[in-house]
């Protein structure tokens, strides 16, 4: 069980407001997401580790030479590594 | 899934995943903090006459440019049971298949640099520089290690449920 509550994407504002929009139209794009994932929803407490969050995401998993799918397999293969269940 | 792998492509990436994460702790094992470790928990073997050995030699001289066996292989070689099954492994593994044999190493240095193994680091990243990557893409490889470790933590840490669903 989560152990803490998610914000909740519909009530945020300002620059929580603006990177939610930003995370769900790339989460639309690549996985077909239809809210906000409740990985980023968790960072919504603290607008300031989301921020800077988001700018590592689109720094190292939207730009560069590899294909999103090159990324997204080592992205994957580090999570199994590190037993992450998410 | 979303981005056009199937479950036999998901299924070679866990393969390739469990398997660099296995020789990693292999080589931590054996003590080997490089690939040209002084002092191995077991010595290699120098000299043998055997088939997989002359295969992987073969190999090597392609993939790393030397035909000298890396001390993983020598070491695996005094138990010929042990080596075979894991160089048969190893080529199964990393094969070309519904993934590209280049992502797959790319994939394996990823692995190996979660799981801080300093021998498949080297290992690997050997065989991706000989392949013509350089230090920007392995730095592009770090980059999505590092930001997965981020939110690996992140989402375990607060327990964070999966809701992004395979499609259907």
């Amino acid at each position: 069980m989560t152990t803490i509550r998610l914000v909740d994407a519909a009530a945020v504002e300002g620059k929580t407001k603006e990177i939610f929009d930003a995370v769900l139209t790339r989460e639309r794009k690549v996985f077909g997401a239809e809210a906000v994932s409740n990985i980023w929803r968790c960072m919504g407490h603290s607008s300031a580790l989301l921020e800077a969050n988001w700018n590592r995401s689109r720094a190292l998993m939207q730009r560069g030479r590899f294909s999103p799918l090159q990324r997204e397999l080592i992205a994957t293969a580090v999570s199994v590594a590190n037993a992450c269940t998410y | 899934m979303r981005l056009g792998v199937d479950e036999v492509g998901v299924t070679e990436l866990m393969g390739v995943t469990e398997h660099t994460r296995a020789m990693a702790t292999t080589a931590a094992a054996l003590l080997l903090d490089g690939l040209d470790t002084a002092r191995p928990l077991i010595a290699p073997v120098e000299s043998v006459a055997d088939g997989i050995i002359d295969e992987i030699a073969a190999w090597s001289a392609s993939a790393l440019g030397s035909r000298a066996v890396p001390l993983l292989w020598r070491i695996l070689a005094h138990n010929p049971h042990y080596l075979e099954s894991t160089w048969r492994k190893e080529t199964a593994v990393m094969a070309a298949g519904a993934l590209a044999a280049h992502d797959k190493r790319r994939v394996a240095l990823g692995v190996a640099m979660s799981v801080r193994g300093r021998y498949m680091i080297e290992y690997t990243s050997a065989i991706l520089r000989r392949a013509g990557d350089d230090d920007r893409d392995l730095l592009e490889i770090l980059g999505v290690v590092d930001h997965y470790t981020t939110l690996n933590t992140l989402s375990e840490g607060m327990q964070i449920e999966s809701d992004i669903r395979p499609p259907s």
